[in-house]
């Protein structure tokens, strides 16, 4: 993890310089976090917002207070593979969130009209009854990036810090549900938390099919990178949900339905649906024929040691350095480039953390004097890649696209 | 046998086991108040948006909606607001509201 000298000077000199001004960026993580960084701003219009330390949290960029909406600053990416918990992003729809809860008294209840045997689970059985298991997982928001669709949509404008990447350790739901006595009639499975409504309407509920539910992957997690889950990020217990965006990760999980229909709550229809064809996609301010819930994430790949707009010293080598992932194949190549996509070589890629982590690759840049757009694209294990022109889509979700770093060298 | 249970758990992922026993207990947060309010306008939709929006969510929710975002944008908010929602907002409200909004924060803004 640690960084080239240079670069790491170039990268602050460039965050001070460059599109995200925040007070306190050229000084180290130490001076950081003594100085109140009050706001930043981010590359799009409309994008000046506030810097506030939420309980647990360091200064995260506000998207909205009330339900709190959080975003982790860009910069936080390049620090290591592993996003720490006081970094990770927020995102809440409802403002009636727990403020105070009792992990050791908290309850899931286990019903549904295809469960034969509805019981209740607590914290203290869920975590000595069941063989605890672990996975390194991306947490992606649907709406990650929105901010940078063209032509605008409406939502919440997030830029690409809606995502992290943790350690989870729980019990897989297959385990939990083999308790349930399915019966052959069960079709989905909904997933419930302890945040609700301000005035009962909206309830935050989310539903699986019943055997993705039951893949052995989809998890009851109560550990977050080797500690308690943040508040904000669902303690006592979040659903996670490999390969799949962040509105599946139920928080402060309580109520898990085996039904027998498929579930339409608000949640899952109309929200949180993309365009039912093979891109996800659809002509700009056009209406998609039909859709279909969201799903798997697709492939990312972005440069994370220099920002855009960087200042590098001509004729001297960085080392440039990103990170990529997908919806759980597992990323097999990155290839650069540093002529705005004319020619493509391959980027050297770092430990494996498993197909759900974020992989980091790296590669040396010597820049000649002048101007360079270096750009990244990833592969993952079944071919899958990323358009380097911008899909579109109403919701804005899924955004993918080949990402550009344009850096001069003097 | 239940006990028998966790120590065999435990045995098969020590350093899990620890880490989770060690984690028991409760957890209470204070959240930090709104950042940003509603922007005050002479329009009479402000009042009305200010008991009837804020309530439930905070101002960013309109500030930092795209420039661009027109008045049917606003109108299916106000308008899933209620009927998802149940804010309490009278049907005969929400054109004024509605109007605030798009000229405040959307496209209909004063240039």
């Amino acid at each position: 993890m640690s960084m080239n000298d240079s670069t790491n000077l170039a990268r602050r000199r460039l965050v001070a310089g460059g599109a995200a001004v925040i007070a306190g960026a050229g000084l180290g993580a130490a001076g950081r976090s003594a100085l109140a960084q009050s706001a930043i701003d981010l590359p799009i219009a409309n994008g000046h917002r506030n810097l506030v330390a939420f309980p647990e949290k360091r200064p995260l960029i506000v998207l909205t207070s009330r339900p709190p909406q959080l975003e982790t600053p860009f910069e936080v990416f390049n620090d290591g593979l592993i996003t720490p918990n006081d970094a990770f992003f927020v995102r809440y729809h409802n403002a009636k969130i727990p403020t105070s809860i009792d992990g050791d008294r908290h309850v899931i209840r286990i019903g549904g009209n295809a469960c034969g045997k509805p019981f209740e689970l607590t914290m203290a059985q869920l975590q000595s009854q069941f063989k605890p298991v672990e996975v390194v997982a991306v947490n992606q928001c649907s709406g990650n990036s929105r901010g940078l669709f063209t032509p605008r949509v409406t939502g919440g404008q997030l830029t690409n810090g809606a995502m992290g990447n943790a350690r989870w350790v729980g019990v897989p739901l297959k385990d939990v549900l083999a308790r349930a006595e399915l019966k052959n009639t069960a079709r989905q499975v909904t997933f419930n938390g302890l945040d609700e409504g301000v005035r009962g309407g909206g309830d935050f509920v989310k539903a699986l099919d019943v055997h993705h539910a039951l893949d052995g992957e989809v998890m009851l997690a109560y550990q977050m990178n080797g500690t308690d889950i943040p508040m904000l990020n669902g303690y006592p217990v979040k659903l996670v949900v490999p390969g799949y965006y962040g509105t599946y990760w139920v928080k402060h999980l309580s109520e898990i339905e085996v039904i027998d229909n498929v579930f339409n709550g608000f949640w899952m229809n109309p929200a949180y649906r993309v365009p039912d064809n093979d891109c996800a996609c659809i002509e700009p301010g056009t209406a998609p024929a039909s859709t279909r819930p969201i799903g798997r994430f697709t492939v990312r790949s972005f440069i994370t040691s220099v920002p855009d707009g960087a200042r590098l010293r001509a004729g001297q080598q960085v080392v440039v350095r990103g990170i990529a992932f997908d919806g759980g194949q597992g990323i097999r190549e990155v290839a650069y480039s540093t002529d705005g996509g004319q020619t493509w070589r391959e980027a050297k890629l770092g430990a494996d953390m498993g197909r759900y982590s974020f992989r980091e690759f790296t590669f040396a840049f010597t820049p000649e004097r002048g101007s360079h757009d270096l750009r990244v694209r990833a592969w993952n294990r079944s071919g899958q890649s990323q358009p380097m022109e911008a899909l579109w889509q109403p919701a804005g979700y899924m955004r993918n696209v080949v990402e550009s770093v344009k850096v001069n060298a003097a | 046998m239940r006990t028998r249970t966790l120590f065999l758990a435990c045995a098969a992922a020590a350093t899990l086991c620890w880490g989770t026993l060690a984690a028991a207990g409760s957890k209470t947060i204070q959240l930090p108040p709104d950042t940003v309010q509603l922007k005050p306008s002479a329009l009479p939709g402000y009042a009305k948006a200010q008991g009837n929006c804020v309530g439930c969510h905070s101002a960013e929710y309109m500030l930092y909606q795209p420039p661009s975002a027109a008045r049917p944008y606003w109108d299916a908010m106000v308008k899933r607001m209620k009927a998802v929602f149940n804010a309490p907002i009278e049907d005969a409200d929400m054109p004024e509201i509605v109007d605030y909004l798009v000229k405040t924060y959307g496209n209909e803004q004063p240039k």
